[in-house]
């Protein structure tokens, strides 16, 4: 990062903010769409999800009565800032230039924070169904987050760093990590599902049960950007698994000239995300909501434990020097 | 935590008719519910009393949308076992077609619905286009896709072309594999395996205590039909067997309701390529002799009552409208304790309430400018003031 | 998971979905559509306004000479319906002795002004 002009540009237009929106959008409308063609109905317009965010934001915000406004204002700021911060970690073309020892640490606890930000809005907004959805997000994040954890950190330990771009770079010497640690990319696609709060893990904003759960009271601009950070969760936590499992924009072998290097780690990138994507649209359609305590015990039981074998098997193969 | 109320209703997601549940929650389990039906008293009894029996046949399809042939069926039946009328058998054969026909579409409208219930989209998606073939094949034989009006007393008030028929059995084969899939799937789809087995578990005996009627009753091992029971139309002539599962719980109800989807493919299969020749209706008279019936039918939801008293006259004095969802509500209420918030709308979606057809009753003070229901005790002590002659101090 | 297989069939298949005002949905045969009234076959009996469910038929001044069975009748009334107020349930043409009032085989729009009327 030695010339100012160029960070800039990285972090507003491409691959940062401006390039995310855009992105974060596109990928909203394929779920949709995706979706609804597996559901043979004919599914949004390309536009869709634009024009309802630029139509949110048009809209009237509603005070619930004795609701602090101004955290009710600046939550959902808090949970999309956030989730941008934590994308310009992740490697989309090339390393990232941000890139630290320990970057893959901050990732993960600024995705934690859409979550919290949900419950107190939930808590926020006076209202019981909200309560209810807020109370249920925190107990599925409890839920969710340590296999999650877990399944993110297992390739760092074996590559030995605690930086995603380093960890990229480890793949593309090595292996990439989904066939290396098959289990811990299944449970990082679920509990990214479940951090998206996407059926089969949408108990906390079950319409049938709780209206929107901690959506409920959110209108007009709040309810545009908490959705907005939402998609744009999406494309980070897709950029993280693919970054992590999937050898993110690198390719194994090197080609000349350089920027034809970057452009096809960029297209590389877009292939891999949207394979996630279509993993998890899949998921999504393939699937009901389960019950909470339904996913405590299984998230418990199965998945944490799962998680738990997973690093011990990257131990023993650390300890055998499988890959040193 | 401490006992929260959560009012579900009149206006929310889940529910497409006006009722209000009061549930009582402690954290995520239920203790109790109350519940306030009548938002939606739309005076249809009286409406009835109103018109001949010509004109009353429109209305009575209107209580319900989705069985509206079986309310129409069910007051005709009555008349015409007032007037002592003989139905020609192909008549009976047609109502009989499009009593199916109606349970088919009903029965695939609440799996969409308990699949939606349960955030399954995808399942409510797919039920639904396979439901439109079904309304497809009745607007091609009555003219319309709700209202189909093929009932007056005396008979029915359309043929079946013979290429209707083939039209028809053209469709049944497409319907049988989508019903074998669905078969397939209730059995072995996980979501609708953790989210149906064991919620809402009804007893036999608490099925027959509470009263449940349909499929809720069949689902809890109650071999009560009245198709079998007290065959009325085609029923006798048709070989059929009444679907009855031990499970007890919503799981047993949907494999009640898919079973019945299957034996109503059969029935209408049978009826069309058995229909016989013949006239279609007998000329009713104007006027039906002084009596009082209770005309039972076999509706989607399970038994449906009407009672009809006639005086002489073209009109009824006096109808009165059991719908078979007044009948399961006890058996939700008491069924729902104990479960889980999550699982209310699947229970309440199990017994596939219909809530204006149940809207019967609504109290009007006129004094006090109030409306409301009546307690049971408030109820008997009314009855016995009445008929004691006393007023309401 | 077993609806995997549908699914991804699904994805590669056309939707089932009719555009409405691009493709039209056929129309059968036996469709209760549109009510429209045979001026010169009706006798002016009145029966349609008596079996209307929607009181939407009223008899109103229309005297003309109508064949009827080989004799000429000389009618005083012809029907006259409310458009939108008509539900199109088909007692009209079931109980009309001539076929003079009948429900055409095309949709009928919906509306909420009362005056519309077809005679």
């Amino acid at each position: 990062m030695t010339d100012p002009m160029s960070g800039v540009i990285y972090i507003f237009i491409f691959p940062g903010f401006f390039f995310l929106f855009l992105y974060a959008l596109f990928l909203a409308f394929l779920d949709r769409k995706i979706a609804a063609r597996m559901q043979q109905r004919v599914g949004p317009p390309f536009f869709q999800p634009f024009a309802d965010f630029i139509k949110m934001l048009g809209k009237e915000v509603i005070d619930p009565a004795g609701v602090d406004r101004v955290i009710f204002d600046a939550a959902p700021l808090v949970a999309l800032a956030a989730v941008m911060t934590a994308y310009l970690y992740i490697p989309i073309v090339g390393n990232s230039p941000l890139a630290f020892q320990g970057d893959l640490v901050v990732v993960l606890y600024l995705m934690s924070l859409p979550t919290i930000v949900l419950f107190l809005l939930g808590w926020l907004s006076r209202n019981i169904f909200s309560a209810i959805g807020g109370i249920r997000s925190v107990t599925q994040l409890f839920i969710y987050e340590v296999p999650f954890f877990l399944a993110l950190l297992t390739p760092a330990l074996m590559a030995g760093t605690w930086s995603i771009s380093e960890i990229v770079t480890w793949q593309q010497k090595n292996m990439w990590f989904v066939f290396l640690q098959p289990i811990g990319f299944i449970i990082a696609l679920i509990g990214l599902q479940a951090k998206l709060e996407r059926t089969p893990f949408d108990i906390p904003e079950a319409e049938t049960e709780i209206v929107a759960g901690p959506w409920t009271e959110l209108t007009g601009r709040r309810l545009a950007i908490m959705d907005l950070t939402i998609d744009v969760s999406f494309v980070v936590g897709s950029a993280l698994v693919a970054a992590v499992f999937l050898g993110g924009p690198l390719i194994p072998w090197a080609v000349t000239p350089a920027w034809l290097e970057v452009v096809i780690g960029f297209f590389v990138f877009l292939v891999k995300t949207l394979a996630v994507l279509l993993i998890l649209s899949s998921i999504k359609v393939a699937t009901g909501r389960i019950r909470i305590d339904q996913l405590n015990d299984i998230g418990w039981k199965y998945i944490a434990s799962a998680s738990i074998l997973q690093v011990g098997i990257v131990l023993v193969m650390n300890y055998l020097r499988v890959y040193a | 935590m401490p006992e929260v109320v959560v009012s579900i209703g009149p206006h929310h997601p889940a529910l497409k008719e006006p009722v209000n549940f009061k549930v009582v929650v402690d954290g995520e389990k239920i203790v109790r519910l109350e519940l306030d039906l009548s938002y939606n008293h739309r005076g249809v009894e009286k409406a009835a009393e109103q018109r001949d029996f010509i004109r009353v046949l429109p209305l009575m399809e209107r209580v319900c949308g989705i069985c509206s042939h079986a309310h129409s069926t069910a007051f005709a039946k009555g008349i015409e076992e007032i007037m002592q009328l003989e139905i020609p058998p192909r008549a009976q054969y047609i109502r009989t077609i499009i009593a199916e026909l109606e349970r088919m579409h009903s029965h695939l409208l609440w799996l969409g619905v308990a699949a939606h219930v349960i955030g399954f989209n995808t399942l409510f998606m797919w039920t639904w286009r396979d439901r439109e073939a079904i309304q497809d094949t009745v607007e091609e034989m009555s003219g319309n896709r709700v209202h189909y009006g093929m009932n007056e007393v005396g008979g029915v008030r359309r043929d079946l072309t013979p290429a209707q028929v083939t039209a028809a059995l053209e469709r049944l084969p497409n319907l049988e594999e989508r019903i074998k899939k669905y078969v397939d799937m209730v059995n072995k789809e996980e979501t609708m395996l953790i989210r149906f087995r064991g919620v809402g578990k009804l007893s036999k005996e608490e099925a027959l205590r509470y009263g449940t009627v349909g499929p809720t009753a069949r689902a809890s091992g109650v071999d009560y039909d009245i198709r079998k029971d007290d065959p009325y139309l085609a029923y006798a002539d048709v070989p059929w067997n009444v679907v009855t599962d031990t499970n007890g719980d919503v799981y047993g109800r949907t494999r009640v309701r898919i079973g019945e989807l299957w034996e109503s493919i059969r029935i209408v299969r049978y009826c069309l390529e058995n229909l016989p020749e013949g006239p279609i209706r007998v000329t009713a008279p104007r006027n039906a002799p002084t009596g009082e019936i209770l005309s039972r039918y076999e509706a989607p939801r399970g038994e449906l009552v009407h009672f009809i008293r006639t005086n002489g006259t073209d009109k009824v004095e006096r109808v009165d409208i059991r719908t078979p969802t007044l009948a399961n509500w006890t058996s939700v209420a008491m069924c729902l304790v104990n479960q889980n918030l999550a699982d209310l709308p699947v229970i309440v979606a199990a017994i596939d309430p219909c809530l204006s057809c149940t809207s019967r009753i609504t109290l009007l003070d006129n004094q006090n400018k109030k409306t409301g229901v009546m307690s049971l005790d408030e109820l008997i002590w009314r009855n016995r003031s009445r008929d004691q002659g006393q007023e309401r101090p | 998971m077993s609806v995997l297989g549908e699914m991804f069939e699904n994805l590669l298949s056309r939707p089932i979905t009719i555009l409405y005002p691009k493709e039209k949905v056929p129309i059968p045969g036996a469709f209760r559509g549109r009510v429209a009234i045979t001026d010169e076959k009706c006798i002016g009996c009145s029966k349609c306004s008596l079996v209307c469910p929607a009181r939407a038929i009223t008899m109103i001044d229309g005297p003309r000479e109508v064949e009827f069975n080989g004799k000429t009748l000389t009618r005083k009334k012809r029907p006259q319906v409310k458009l939108y107020k008509c539900i199109r349930c088909g007692l009209c043409e079931r109980h009309c002795p001539t076929g003079a009032i009948f429900l055409k085989n095309e949709l009928s729009s919906s509306g909420t002004d009362g005056e519309i009327v077809v005679t």
